[in-house]
Order: structure tokens, then C-alpha cells, then sequence
């Protein structure tokens, strides 16, 4: 092989991310694309560290003849790079009411990647000098006011629009306005011609909450307006661009989850190709202290983390220095935790229907030492009801991949095939049951392997089967004591394939939410049971039971 | 060395200084009349009209700033409604014909509190060039306030007890060590401490206190500024032993410490032990995270291939020798790399 060819036949996939930069080369190998290198740093240590920790992989690998031509192969090799936004898009929400419109407008707002600076709300408690002067002083790049319910003519609205006419600039940001559609008219007057956006009430009655059109032109603002840079490298663009083309290309109904430093993405892709997706921009593992509670929340959730002091500590540390590393047992166990914290808040509103595959992408679930916690934090923050094949984004490299043009997209996941994610197994998680009775009868059944009698799950368990990567087992799920997948079926016995992986077929009936004993004592022996269960190493086609 | 620091001026402020001024940290900036609490202006009534018929008498609309005497609402026979003070319009009640007026205050200053040279004037900031050095710190809490510098600990992993607390720190920016309770904070503040500028703190602690004061004022019994800010982390962190060496040099300088933005300026200070990712062998280190948190040492080679530590996570590692005399193995990732002070 000749050094144009090796040149020729090498790409290098990078994923800048705002803590850490991921790099994968793929090169061919014996006729094939093949990953042959992947490191991950902080993104601080640069550019020479990321290529050097390369080439000290391939150097043991490729041909010695160009083990001295591989800095300079490699840092000419053809670059897929996706990296995350430069900075936040910051918003202030000025609502009528803190519980309806305010926290509705919110959400939508987080869940289209803008950062929440500041929030007002009529009925905040606070002085409306108070709520005058805040808003003058907040630097902020869009103003969203909403409030009063269709139909109606509420004055505290128009109230909520004047706070902002106040104090913003002219032409000081754009400025939408989500509230009454028949106050629309008087609130333009407010603001500079052009200046404001009306867009369908996110709470039109006090029943109903209908984000979907505030969110998709908050995201399209946060694209044309604040991130003006080619927006299919914005990791948030092309992760969501890559599970599409996933999900087109094998026919299944998938959601990925990218778990970052700072933000998240969700990204749900049907069977034909079309994918909705969101960004929660504090839905990193560096939002998880900005959430209420959320050091004792980890604290019960974990078990083994420590006491609720030292988990607000380590939360605290993962917003101040979220390129560091978890040393000890009790500080990834707070991290994983917080982790499935933040997963659970981004599906909020849950997804609807069942999936065919679960994604999990960002270095705390696709890193996670072993397959066992990942699936862990997939399991316990998704809880995705039914049969879903699990998998992590190791290598990372979704994003780079979706930031390809579209038509390439599927040629580049095509091309790397197995490569491209790690299977952990395949997950039957029920809801509903009585605690402690049978939830679960389960068969399995492997070409060349004798048959077994089928494995009982119990309302609150959680248990794993040995399946490993590469096999096909057919199982038969019997639903006991009215317990359900999801979907309505006929037959109480169910037939599904389930494909293997790194932990193999997980049976989970702890139910949606998972629920935990009250007494401490109690809960971290349940936690321990369940770790435990996923953890152990077993030998193939037996089960491990918590 | 300098540094330049931005001051964001709300809207409506007026700047008072100009480019190439020097300003102290009390000097007025800009001033600016903050709105007050709304009040009812009746417009209906003078105008003798329904409410629906005055509200097409308006002048101006809501968010508008309207001046001393200007006509709120004016009919086409000249009876006009003027406001008696400044004000913003914030609405119009069609029920009762009354509008809500945000009254400003008169004027506030809003200070820089800082020691430097305006280099710039825009209308929604001020930049100061600042003769000194900044030290950034990963969290805080409270306002801007300056005074003093005074180390108040002997090591740079001492606690800051209450009890070194005293008349002496009245109105100083207090140097402590790795922790500070609730109730040290607390003595602070009562003794008229400006600042503390810790290695760490628990944040159940830093919470407790802020929860504290935020009771407090809101009965009325705090007043004066205070504010803390950390430099290493949360949790019981030392100081890195460089920082504190350069902190002692610097005892007696003023500083400004801006706790909410977890900023300190140093005055006529030269250049703090530098940080850099990516530490080598030979370098003096800082470790972030448990186990080692805050601990500094040296870096005595870095492990030739990847590490499993006891977490499981698997990563680039190094091993150190502590300033205390263990060594161990530690994830490059939770090190930094500090420059030595000139003269070490």
C-alpha cells in the first residue's frame, strides 16, 4: 500500500464539545471502513494532544512504514466535525402567571436550546419595581412575553408586554409574543416596527398547553438569529440529522439522547426518515444543581453517592470544571445519577408510542465504564415501556456524521456499519402490576441452545439475561397481573425478537416512574439489588435477578 | 498588568464619565432613576369620558418613559391629563379609566466599584482598564465590594474559623483557606468583613447562608455589602499553595471582589500563578476533585497508557507527589498545571 493511498483512504471524525472533544479516525482496513482510532480529552488540551493520543493508538496498529508519516497523515486526513454552539442564546420569559404561562413559555424555550437568564412573572411576589428593574438590567439576546388565554382581553397581559417595552433597547433583541392572540395587535404597537414576532398561545385555555409552534420558531430564531454559523456542525443539528438518517435507513422508530456538558439534545426519528428534535440548554449534567432539589433528589436516587451535602458539592463541581473526571466509586455514582436526572427531565412530556431503538450519546452514558451503567442511565431516564434494542454512541460519531450533507448522511452510517454503535441489548420494560406479584413471564429462545424454563419477573425487579452482541434470541413475553408494554394488545403473550449486546436482554418491571422504598435502608438495598443484577458478570444464558 | 472590566449599565442610565476618565471604586459612573412602585392615574374621570372613550385619548403607549408635567391623555376639547413626576406608562385599565405609572426615582448612581480608566463608553456598558490583576474563581455569592486584602489563615488548607474573625477585618476582603461555615460567614457579615476569598466551601453551607441573609434583608436587619468567592471548588479545597504564597504577597493591597461573577481585582498586582490545562512532567499541579481536591504537588510522570481508577473510568492518568508527601495516581483530566511565582 502505497502512502496516497493510505492519505486517500483516512477520515478523521471530529466532536468539539464545550468540555470535551471527541476524534475518531476511520480508515480502510482490508476493504473495508473501519474506526481504527478514537480519543477523547478535554477540549482545553487542544488540538496536537487530540492528534497525538491518534496516532500513539495507530502507531501499534498500521503498517510501520508509516508510523512516522502518521501526525502528518492524520492531520491531513479529510475532517467531519460538529461542535457545539460558541456561546448560549440567553432569553428573558415575562409571563402573566408563574405556574401556566410562565412555566409553559419556559419550557418551550429551554426545549428549544435558548439559556433562561431571566423570568417574571406578574404574580411573582415581587415589587414591580423589582420586576422593572431586572429586566433593565438583563443582557439578553431574544424577549418572550406570554400570557392570558385566547379569546380574552387580559390587561395583566398587556401588563407583562409593557414590563418589556419598558426595558428593553430599541432594537434591543427580538421580541415574540406568545400570550392572547386578540391582543396581538396592541402589543405590536408596543415595539419598533419588525421587532415582534406573534406566535400561537403556548396555553390557550387553562386545560391545554400547546408549545409545539412556540418552540419550533424559538429554534428557528436560535438558528438564524444568535447562531448564524453553518448550522449543520452545531452538534444540536446534526446528532438529530444523524438518528434521522438512522432511523430512515433501518426502517425502526428511534430516540437518541445526547447527554453534553452543558445542553442536551433529544432527537426522535420515525421509520421513514422524519425527526423532531430538542435542545434543552440546561439539560447538561452542569443543570442538574440549577434544578431544585436536585442534591437530594441524586442523593435518594443513587444510594451509594454519599451523603446530600457531598452530592450538591460534586453537582456544584460538575458546573465549574465539567471536563474533569469522576475518581472515585461514589462520585461516578453521582454523576451517573444526576445523569438519569437529567434524562427523565428532558422526557418531561414523555414520548409518545413505543421505540425500536434507545441512543445514548455524551461521554457520561457512552463512556460509562461499564455497558451495565449506561444501560442503567438509559433505562431509569428514558423508562422506554416495551421492547427497545439499546446502544451507545462510544465513539462519538453521530454528530460528526449528521453534519455531512444529506445525501451523504446514510452513506457514512452505511460505511461504518458496526462500527458506529455499541449494542447493550435489548430491554422489556413493563408498567403498571402490583408490587412483588409476577409481572413478567419470559421465554427465551436461541437456535442451538436447549430450552429453558421461562424466567419470572416480579413487579419491581429488574433482571438480566446474558445475550451477547451478534445473537438473536426469540423470547415470549407473558403479561401477568395486569401489567403492560405500552401499547394495547390482544393476546397477553407476546412474541419479539431481541438482539443481544454488551449486557444482553434486560427485563424490567419497576414500573414508570421506577418506584423506591421510603426508608433509606430499604431503598439503598433495592438500588444495591438492581446495580447488582445489571453489574454481575454471568455466565452466557443465565439470568441475573434484583 | 492590566485587566479590563466591564460595567453594564441598565437601560435608561446616563454615563457621567468619559473616555480617559479615572475612577475610584465609589465613584458615580452613571446615574440612572429606577421605576418604583406602580400607581393609578385616573384619565377617564378628568377627561370626563368613558373608560373605552378615554383610552383613545392616550398619548402614549405602555413602556413609554414620559417626563415630569408630560400630557398623559388629551381629548379634543384640550383636557389633557399630565403625569406630576416622571414615570413609565405601564397600562391602561379599560374597567375603571385609570392608567398604571411605574413613578422613577430620583436619581441612583450606579457605581463601577472598581479602580481604573474608562477605555470605552457605549450605551449599555462602561469599560475600565484596571491596573492589577483579576483572579476568577468557579463560584460566589453577593455583591460587588471592595477593601483590603488580609490573609487570615496560616495555611493555604486551614480552615477560616469564626474566631479569626475579628475588629481588624472590619471593612477588608478576608483571605481564608479551604472552608468556611455558615456561622463564619455569618460573624462576617455582623463584624463588617467586605468579602471572604476561600479555596472551597460546602455548598449546603454557602445555601445556608444565603438563605440566611436573603431572610434577613428581607426583614430589614442587613445592611452594607458582603461577598464570597471561591477559587478552587465546593467542598472542603484548599488553595492552591502558589495562589496562597501570592495572595500573602499581596496582603495589604486593595482589592475588588465581585462575588455573584466570582471576580477579583487585585490592585497594582502583578500577574497571579497562571493555570494551564494539559500539565506536564515536572510541573507543579492543582487536583480538582475528590479525592485530592485542592491538594497541589508535582507531576511526576504521566502513565504511558490508559488508567483504570478505582471509579472504573478509564483515562489518561498521572502520577503525583503531593506537597503533603503521598503520591497517587489521578486523572490528568483533574489536574492543572500552575506557573511558580517569579522568585520561587
Amino acid at each position: 500500500m502505497t502512502t496516497t493511498l493510505v492519505r486517500a483512504d483516512m477520515a478523521l471524525l471530529l466532536d468539539v464539545g464545550s468540555a470535551w472533544a471527541k476524534a475518531g479516525v476511520i480508515g480502510r482496513v482490508r476493504g473495508r471502513w473501519r474506526l481504527v482510532a478514537h480519543a477523547a480529552q478535554p477540549t482545553a488540551w487542544g488540538a496536537t494532544a487530540l492528534r497525538r493520543s491518534l496516532v500513539d493508538q495507530l502507531t501499534a496498529s498500521v503498517d510501520p512504514r508509516l508510523v512516522h508519516q502518521l501526525d502528518d497523515l492524520i492531520a491531513d486526513a479529510n475532517r467531519i466535525e460538529c461542535h457545539t454552539a460558541r456561546r448560549p442564546a440567553r432569553l428573558a420569559v415575562v409571563a402573566v402567571s408563574r405556574e401556566l404561562s410562565g412555566s409553559a413559555a419556559r419550557r418551550a424555550a429551554e426545549a428549544a436550546g435558548w439559556q433562561v437568564v431571566e423570568t417574571v412573572t406578574v404574580d411573582d411576589g415581587r415589587t414591580l419595581a423589582d420586576r422593572l428593574s431586572m429586566l433593565q438590567a438583563a443582557e439578553v439576546d431574544a424577549w418572550l412575553i406570554a400570557g392570558g388565554f385566547d379569546g380574552s382581553r387580559s390587561p395583566r397581559a398587556l401588563e407583562a408586554a409593557a414590563l418589556v417595552a419598558a426595558a428593553r433597547r430599541v432594537e434591543g433583541g427580538a421580541v415574540i409574543w406568545a400570550g392572547s392572540a386578540s391582543l396581538a395587535a396592541e402589543v405590536d404597537r408596543l415595539f419598533e416596527p419588525g421587532a415582534l414576532s406573534v406566535i400561537g398561545n403556548p396555553r390557550p385555555d387553562a386545560r391545554h398547553e400547546e408549545p409545539a409552534a412556540l418552540r419550533a420558531h424559538l429554534a428557528g430564531l436560535l438558528r438564524d438569529a444568535v447562531t448564524p454559523e453553518d448550522e449543520t456542525h452545531l452538534s444540536s443539528v446534526a446528532f438529530p440529522r444523524a438518528i434521522g438518517a438512522l432511523a430512515g435507513a433501518t426502517g425502526l422508530r428511534i430516540l437518541g439522547v445526547d447527554l453534553g456538558a452543558r445542553s442536551a439534545t433529544r432527537a426522535l426519528a420515525e421509520p421513514d426518515g422524519t425527526f423532531s428534535s430538542r435542545v434543552h440548554a440546561r439539560g447538561g449534567l452542569a443543570g442538574t444543581v440549577l434544578a431544585s432539589g436536585a442534591a437530594a433528589r441524586v442523593a435518594r436516587l443513587a444510594g451509594d453517592a454519599g451523603e446530600e451535602a457531598a452530592v450538591a458539592d460534586l453537582l456544584q463541581t460538575l458546573r465549574a470544571r465539567p471536563s474533569t473526571l469522576p475518581q472515585t466509586p461514589e462520585e461516578l455514582s453521582a454523576t451517573q445519577t444526576a445523569a438519569r436526572v437529567q434524562l427523565a427531565g428532558m422526557l418531561e412530556e414523555g414520548v409518545v408510542g413505543s421505540l425500536d431503538l434507545l441512543v445514548g450519546a455524551g461521554r457520561t452514558i457512552a463512556a460509562a465504564p461499564r455497558p451495565a451503567q449506561a444501560a442503567r442511565m438509559l433505562l431509569d431516564g428514558i423508562r422506554p415501556v416495551g421492547v427497545t434494542q439499546l446502544a451507545v454512541d462510544a465513539a462519538a460519531l453521530l454528530g460528526p456524521l449528521g453534519s455531512l450533507p444529506d445525501d451523504e448522511i446514510g452513506e457514512g452510517l452505511a460505511l461504518l456499519g458496526e462500527d458506529l454503535l455499541v449494542p447493550l441489548g435489548t430491554a422489556v420494560v413493563c408498567r403498571g402490576g402490583v408490587p412483588g406479584r409476577l409481572a413478567m413471564r419470559v421465554t427465551v429462545h436461541r437456535s442451538g441452545w436447549p430450552s429453558r424454563s421461562p424466567i419470572e419477573v416480579r413487579s419491581g425487579q429488574l433482571q438480566a439475561v446474558t445475550l451477547p452482541r451478534g445473537q438473536v434470541a426469540e423470547i415470549t413475553i407473558e403479561l401477568l397481573g395486569g401489567v403492560s408494554l405500552g401499547a394495547p394488545r390482544r393476546s397477553p403473550r407476546i412474541e419479539v425478537n431481541a438482539t443481544g449486546g454488551a449486557v444482553g436482554l434486560m427485563l424490567d418491571a419497576r414500573g414508570v416512574p421506577v418506584g423506591l422504598p421510603k426508608r433509606s435502608d430499604d431503598r439503598r438495598t433495592v438500588l444495591a439489588g438492581w446495580r447488582d443484577s445489571m453489574a454481575r458478570e454471568s455466565p452466557a444464558g443465565s439470568e441475573r435477578v434484583a | 498588568m492590566s485587566v479590563v472590566h466591564r460595567v453594564r449599565l441598565p437601560v435608561g442610565a446616563t454615563p457621567m464619565v468619559e473616555v480617559g476618565h479615572r475612577v475610584e471604586p465609589a465613584e458615580v459612573l452613571a446615574t440612572r432613576r429606577a421605576p418604583r412602585g406602580g400607581i393609578s392615574v385616573a384619565v377617564a374621570a378628568p377627561l370626563r369620558r368613558s373608560p373605552a372613550d378615554a383610552a383613545k385619548c392616550l398619548l402614549a403607549l405602555p413602556g413609554a418613559t414620559l417626563d415630569a408635567g408630560s400630557i398623559l391623555a388629551q381629548d379634543d376639547r384640550g383636557r389633557q391629563v399630565r403625569v406630576g413626576e416622571a414615570c413609565i406608562l405601564l397600562g391602561y385599565d379599560l374597567d375603571d379609566g385609570s392608567a398604571m405609572i411605574a413613578p422613577l426615582s430620583g436619581s441612583e448612581p450606579v457605581l463601577g466599584h472598581v479602580r481604573g480608566e474608562v477605555v470605552s463608553l457605549e450605551s449599555n456598558a462602561i469599560e475600565l482598564r484596571i491596573a492589577g490583576a483579576l483572579v476568577t474563581g468557579v463560584g460566589g455569592s453577593g455583591n460587588a465590594v471592595h477593601g483590603e486584602l488580609r490573609v487570615a489563615v496560616h495555611e493555604p488548607g486551614d480552615e477560616l474559623r469564626a474566631s479569626a474573625i475579628d475588629v481588624g477585618a472590619t471593612g477588608r476582603i478576608i483571605v481564608g483557606g479551604s472552608r468556611a461555615s455558615a456561622e463564619t460567614l455569618t460573624r462576617a457579615r455582623a463584624m463588617g468583613v467586605a468579602g471572604i476569598v476561600l479555596g472551597g466551601i460546602l455548598d449546603k453551607e454557602l445555601r445556608d447562608f444565603e438563605a440566611t441573609q436573603l431572610r434577613r434583608r428581607e426583614i430589614g436587619g442587613v445592611r452594607g455589602d458582603f461577598a464570597v468567592i471561591l477559587l478552587e471548588g465546593f467542598g472542603k479545597v484548599g488553595f492552591d499553595p502558589g495562589l496562597f504564597a501570592w495572595f500573602r504577597t499581596h496582603e495589604g493591597r486593595m482589592a475588588s471582589l465581585f462575588g455573584e461573577t466570582a471576580r477579583l481585582y487585585v490592585y497594582d498586582a502583578g500577574p497571579p500563578p497562571a493555570r494551564r490545562a494539559l500539565p506536564r512532567p515536572g510541573d507543579r499541579v492543582i487536583a480538582h476533585r475528590r479525592p485530592h481536591a485542592g491538594q497541589g504537588g508535582e507531576l511526576v510522570r504521566v502513565i504511558d497508557r490508559p488508567y483504570a481508577f478505582a471509579s472504573g473510568v478509564v483515562g489518561r492518568a498521572a502520577l503525583v507527589r503531593f506537597e503533603d508527601g503521598h503520591t497517587a495516581v489521578v486523572p490528568v483530566a483533574n489536574l492543572e498545571a500552575t506557573e511558580p511565582l517569579s522568585g520561587d
